[in-house]
This record gives C-alpha cells, sequence and structure tokens, in this order.
C-alpha cells in the first residue's frame, strides 16, 4: 500500500482526503459554508502542526476537523451571522456525494434517506464508511465505548435500509 | 449482519463523497502559500551591488600596498561565513516526461536564490554574495 504520509505535496493530500472531510464535517455544521471553513482550518493546522504526528492520517484529520466543528460552534457571534443563510443552505441541498448519471436516482434516495437518520447515527455511519475509520477510533472521536458505535453503525445501516424500502415502495 | 446489509454497506462504500468547491481549495492554497519574500526583481538587483560591494573590499584592500603579503590573505582569510539563506522564489511542474528506461515521470522546477553572507569580526565589514540556482526533479508517478 502507498505511504500516502511521506508525501509533501498538500493539494494532493486534499483532492485524497478533502471530499471525505467536506462530508465529515457537514455532520458537525449547520451549513455548508460552516462545513469548508472548518476543513480549511482543520487541514491547514494539521498540514502545519500534526502532519509529523504518528498514527493515521485520516483519523487526525478527522480529529482536527472536530476540535475546528466545535470551535466553530463555540464562535456564537459568528454562528449567529450564518444562521440565515444555514437555512437557506439546508433548503438548497447541496449534494454530498457524487454519483454516475444512471446511479442519480439512488443517490438522491440514499442521501435522503441518510439526513433522516438520528445524528447519532449518521455521524457514525459517515465516519465508518467514508471516513473509514474502524470502531476504536470511532469510539475515541465521539468519546463513546466501541460498542456502543458499533451498534450504532448497525441501526444506522437497519434504519438506512427501513427508509430506503419505504422510498422504494412510495417511489 | 445479514447479506441485505452487507450489500447495502457496499453500495454506500461505492458512493463517493463530492469535491469541496475550488475555492476553498483556493482559501487553503492562500493559507498554505510560503510568507511572501522580495521579489525575484530585488534579488538580480541585489546580484550587482553584492558584487559591487566585493569589489570595493577588494581595492580597498590594495590603496596602499600592503607591507606584507601575508597580512591581506589573512585579512581575506578573517572573513567567516556567518549566515546561509535560500529562497526559493518560483516553482514549476513542467509536466510529464519519459525517462530512457521508459519510466513515466514528471518534471518538477525549482528556482532559488542562494544567499551567503561573511563577515570580517576585526574590522565589521561584511560581504553578500547571492547566485540564483534552479534545481530540476524527476519524480517518477504511476497511472492506475
Amino acid at each position: 500500500m502507498e505511504d500516502f504520509s511521506k508525501d509533501e505535496h498538500w493539494h494532493r493530500w486534499f483532492e485524497r482526503f478533502g471530499p471525505r472531510l467536506l462530508l465529515c464535517a457537514r455532520q458537525w455544521t449547520r451549513s455548508l459554508a460552516d462545513a469548508e471553513d472548518v476543513v480549511q482550518e482543520a487541514f491547514v493546522r494539521y498540514w502545519r502542526h500534526q502532519r509529523g504526528l504518528p498514527g493515521e492520517p485520516m483519523a487526525l484529520l478527522v480529529t482536527s476537523v472536530r476540535r475546528a466543528a466545535y470551535d466553530l460552534a463555540r464562535r456564537e457571534s459568528r454562528r449567529a451571522l450564518r444562521e440565515e443563510s444555514a437555512e437557506t443552505d439546508r433548503a438548497r441541498l447541496e449534494p454530498g456525494f457524487v454519483a454516475p448519471v444512471e446511479g442519480e436516482e439512488r443517490r438522491a434516495a440514499i442521501e435522503a434517506a441518510l439526513a433522516r437518520l438520528s445524528e447519532e447515527q449518521r455521524e457514525v455511519l459517515v465516519l465508518k464508511i467514508w471516513g473509514e475509520l474502524t470502531f476504536d477510533q470511532i469510539a475515541a472521536q465521539l468519546e463513546i465505548s466501541p460498542n456502543t458505535a458499533a451498534s450504532r453503525y448497525r441501526y444506522a445501516l437497519g434504519a438506512l435500509r427501513k427508509e430506503l424500502a419505504t422510498t422504494h415502495c412510495h417511489g | 449482519m445479514d447479506d441485505e446489509l452487507l450489500k447495502l454497506e457496499a453500495e454506500l462504500k461505492a458512493l463517493r463523497p463530492a469535491a469541496p468547491a475550488p475555492e476553498l481549495q483556493a482559501r487553503v492554497a492562500r493559507e498554505l502559500a510560503p510568507a511572501p519574500r522580495p521579489s525575484p526583481s530585488w534579488w538580480w538587483s541585489a546580484v550587482p551591488a553584492a558584487a559591487a560591494l566585493a569589489i570595493a573590499l577588494v581595492l580597498a584592500g590594495r590603496k596602499e600596498p600592503p607591507a606584507d603579503e601575508g597580512l591581506a590573505a589573512a585579512q581575506v582569510a578573517a572573513f567567516r561565513p556567518v549566515a546561509a539563506e535560500k529562497v526559493l522564489y518560483a516553482a514549476a511542474d513542467e509536466g510529464p516526461v519519459t525517462l530512457a528506461d521508459g519510466t513515466e515521470a514528471r518534471r518538477v522546477r525549482s528556482s532559488y536564490v542562494d544567499t551567503i553572507t561573511w563577515e570580517n569580526p576585526r574590522t565589521n565589514a561584511s560581504l553578500k554574495w547571492s547566485v540564483p540556482r534552479d534545481e530540476v526533479r524527476v519524480v517518477p508517478v504511476s497511472f492506475q
């Protein structure tokens, strides 16, 4: 497997991790604009100060994203300014995924079903599937036990299946 | 997990998260850009200035015939390098190249100005030596 950690070109890291980081950031922020701010701050912080740390880059980057999301949430004034646009943003429903044209309908259905999951289930699912973190790493991120992370994941998949079946029946 | 959930899991894994907007990458690029350096033209004008200073120092040393030839040599030898600086002022990816053995690679050119400062601790005279330098790296790439 390629040892990506030795690559000195930040843009290649960004191409590789950016889409997944943005998806993770969207779980912890109120708008796409906030998620982008968070990814920017987290990535720059990681690249400047944490790249030499031992550990898997994606796990460290997710930690950095989560911390930046919390920092942003604490900056109440900024949040208030964005409040209105956040609603607009949600309504706009920027797709979180890309799919081939023939799979577009299915992508939209999956995305809608994901949005209906509980926040707790969705964040575990996103970290596991697209963040490619282990249950131990997810547990450390969310300060829960690995067993809880694993069960939330299974419940999330089950709920998603149910949602998609409903969509299929009604669609 | 049952087969149906495994299938759903595989389907989810096949979905690719959307790429961030180019503006976000541009913002990251701005933040990670190296701190502003003097423009190349400044450096190029510094080169003749440094050369002029060097000549002036040499001429100053020859104004009066030295009583002892060894003294001039000792004065020159008294200069010690005190600082060295490498400034990258341009970098360009010159595109793909094919090496003699058929390996695919990219050629990356980095342009530097290296500056070494010398000082004579006895007279406090200093001498700055700047030289432009191009570094060309050929980086093998693999296409998957």
